[in-house]
């Protein structure tokens, strides 16, 4: 049997129903057309995610928490001295599979600058932190290793606080003095501002980021905890990007040898913020609901259509069958019938998909667009559900009995 | 050993809990290159016994052998290859397929068997066509023809394949006095080209044209 034929045969069933066609093709078209455009999306937001962790640092970065105490802890936990500088110190001389620590103080101070004063965070680490968390001054220079074994009274501004202290010209900050805390502190460095927009009517997704002031860890351990070493977290970062669970085994290993207890929990940092990107959830959910109502909807009118056309060429598939057709090339028959409007739904669906996508992309500002293999899902949708839809009639011509066939009508 | 042998047919049709026997126990022998007329009344059974000798059905009861073979056990795809192979089918209302062209409708039956390509269907097709003087056809539709070029259309699609047997369902039913001469003109000249033909017909001027005239009444063949 050719397919040309029951292609030909399928193009002229479909003017002969020609109203039904149109419905079916429209919930094909709407189904893949949605479909395309839920996995354009999708796509777009996975790069999207995979941008923000690489502005925050990039894949490799880990961070370690103190886990929170039992309700009744063991003396074994009471023992443990929690997450503390040494930790860092030791991992920074022995973790072969890092290749920076930055262990973390934070609270917040009042800062003052003449007139100016306002309460805000402060972040106490080493040299480090800029390069795992990739960012970079802008003016002036980050905490120097030098700082921190010397335990300076220096600060490096977060772009926000140098705006807002300095009057919107953050440059000026440099060499100035600010009080952080009842302490003065030189400016020695202005951080670059830091954006990520998940969508333009979204804030910035760093903006936190702009609005602190880092010192070194032991000026902070000095000037505010009494001598005190613990810390309020400990981002590590691993040799290679990909390098992040290996890392972390090894993190885990050397913490647990020198804790004596588990009483801490590592993460990948990209992992906890890419969270965020669950603000798109609900539009892939829309478009996935309207695809998969349209793809039903249409599948059930190419039902409709093929078991009418099967029931009015009864004799036609008698004659098949007297002339040596199969019952399975009756079927397929059928179902290379069904195809034509498959195929032709499917390519119009990819269409509106790709208009969709970049109207989304357009009015959404997101990366999404259509690949390969989006379109190649896209006609495989149609392509199934077509045939989904033309099993029963199929099944129904293939099932004939020749006899009756030719002596119907 | 005759190429058709039929040994008390029976086929009995089940309505509800009626029994409607069609075929009451009905012997046949058909010689290779015989040209035989069953001729009967309306609801004779001639039919009946038509698709079960082409194998489009299976007797209720009974042996029928094909070419030495015993196709009555046989059924589906077994069945569906026999037919294409073995059998060629004409029937009164021409049954041609309307968006196919003449060629492509005569090609048919080889593109059901499998194996050649479009180029040898056609070729075939093309030339069953000459023999049957409808090459000036072979692009138009079943639409475009008279009622005789429609059945001599027909006949070269049951011959196309080269069946061992033609079944012949009342071929000048649907036509005028003058293309139904013309049709039983082309099976004349099948037959003497050496193909074996039964025809069946309740037309006794129809029947005469045949080796043998075989009478069926009430699912019997008649004595
Ligand atoms: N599918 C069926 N179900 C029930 N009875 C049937 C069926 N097909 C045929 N019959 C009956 O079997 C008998 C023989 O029918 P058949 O069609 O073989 O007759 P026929 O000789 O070909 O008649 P005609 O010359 O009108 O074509 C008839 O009584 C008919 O009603
Ligand atoms: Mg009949």
């Amino acid at each position: 049997m050719s397919i040309l034929e029951a292609l030909l045969v399928g193009l002229d069933e479909a003017r002969r129903h020609l109203g039904q066609t149109l419905l079916s093709l429209l919930g094909l078209v709407l189904g893949t057309g949605s479909i395309v455009t839920v996995l354009a999306l999708f796509g777009g937001q996975t790069k999207q995610t995979e941008a923000f962790i690489i502005e925050q640092g990039g894949f490799g970065a880990i961070i370690v928490y103190d886990r929170e105490e039992s309700l009744q802890p063991t003396p074994m936990e009471l023992a443990s001295r929690r997450l503390t500088y040494r930790d860092a110190a030791y991992l920074k001389d022995h973790a072969t599979m890092l290749k920076g620590v930055a262990p973390g103080y934070f609270d917040r101070h009042g800062y003052r600058v003449g007139d100016m004063d306002f309460e805000g965070d402060v972040i106490g680490t080493t040299s480090d932190y800029a390069m795992i968390n990739a960012i970079f001054p802008m003016a002036g220079r980050y905490i120097s290793d030098l700082d921190v074994r010397r335990q300076a009274r220096v600060m490096v501004l977060g772009w926000a606080y140098a705006d807002s202290l300095f009057k919107g010209r953050p440059e000026l900050a440099l060499d100035k003095i600010v009080n952080l805390g009842g302490k003065n502190y030189t400016v020695v460095g202005v951080m670059e501002r830091e954006e990520f927009y998940w969508a333009p009517w979204s804030g910035n997704a760093l903006a936190h980021r702009n609005r602190r002031a880092y010192i070194p860890i032991t000026t902070a351990f000095s000037q505010y905890t009494g001598e005190n070493d613990r810390l309020d977290f400990l981002t590590l970062k691993a040799i290679t990007p990909t390098g992040g669970p290996a890392a972390e085994a090894q993190v885990h290993q050397m913490m647990l040898s020198m804790h004596g207890v588990e009483d801490f929990d590592i993460q990948p940092l990209g992992q906890r913020n890419a969270d965020d990107a669950q603000f798109f959830l609900m539009f892939n959910i829309i478009f996935l609901i309207v695809g998969l109502i349209s793809l039903f909807a249409g599948g059930v009118v190419i039902a409709n259509i093929l078991l009418a056309s099967v029931a009015e060429r009864v004799r036609e598939f008698g004659t098949r069958m007297a002339l040596g057709a199969s019952g399975f090339q009756v079927f397929a028959q059928v179902i290379a019938q069904v195809s034509v409007i498959s195929i032709f739904g499917g390519l119009l669906g990819l269409g509106l998909g790709a208009a969709l996508t970049g109207a989304v992309a357009h009015f959404m500002s997101q990366p999404a667009a259509v690949t390969g293999s989006m379109a190649a899902v896209a006609l495989g949708t149609s392509l199934a559900v077509g045939a989904v839809a033309g099993f029963y009639p199929a099944f129904r011509a293939a099932r004939l009995s020749p006899v009756e066939a030719l002596r119907y009508g | 050993m005759a190429l058709l042998e039929a040994r008390d047919i029976t086929k009995i049709y089940r309505l509800g809990r009626v029994d409607v026997p069609a075929l009451r126990g009905v012997d046949l022998d058909v010689q290779q290159g015989e040209y035989v007329a069953i001729l009967g009344p309306s609801g004779s059974g001639k039919s009946t016994l038509m698709h079960i000798l082409g194998c489009l059905d299976s007797a209720t009861d009974g042996s029928y052998r094909l070419g030495g073979t015993d196709v009555g056990t046989l059924r589906g795809r077994a069945l569906a290859r026999v037919r294409n192979r073995k059998v060629g089918f004409v029937f009164q209302t021409f049954n041609l397929m309307p968006r196919l062209t003449v060629e492509e409708n005569v090609a048919l039956p080889l593109q059901y068997r499998g194996g050649y390509t479009r180029r040898e269907r056609r070729g075939r097709a093309g030339v069953v066509l000459e023999r049957l003087g409808m090459s000036h056809r072979v692009g138009h539709r079943p639409e475009e023809l008279s009622g005789g070029e429609r059945q001599r259309v027909a006949i070269a699609r049951a011959l196309v394949g080269e069946p061992a047997i033609l079944l012949v369902d009342d071929p000048t039913g649907n036509l005028d006095s003058k293309a139904g001469a013309e049709v039983l003109e082309t099976f004349r000249e099948v037959h003497a080209a050496g193909n074996t033909i039964v025809l069946v017909t309740h037309d006794p001027n129809v029947a005469d044209e045949a080796d043998r005239i075989v009478h069926m009444i009430d699912g019997r063949v008649a004595a």
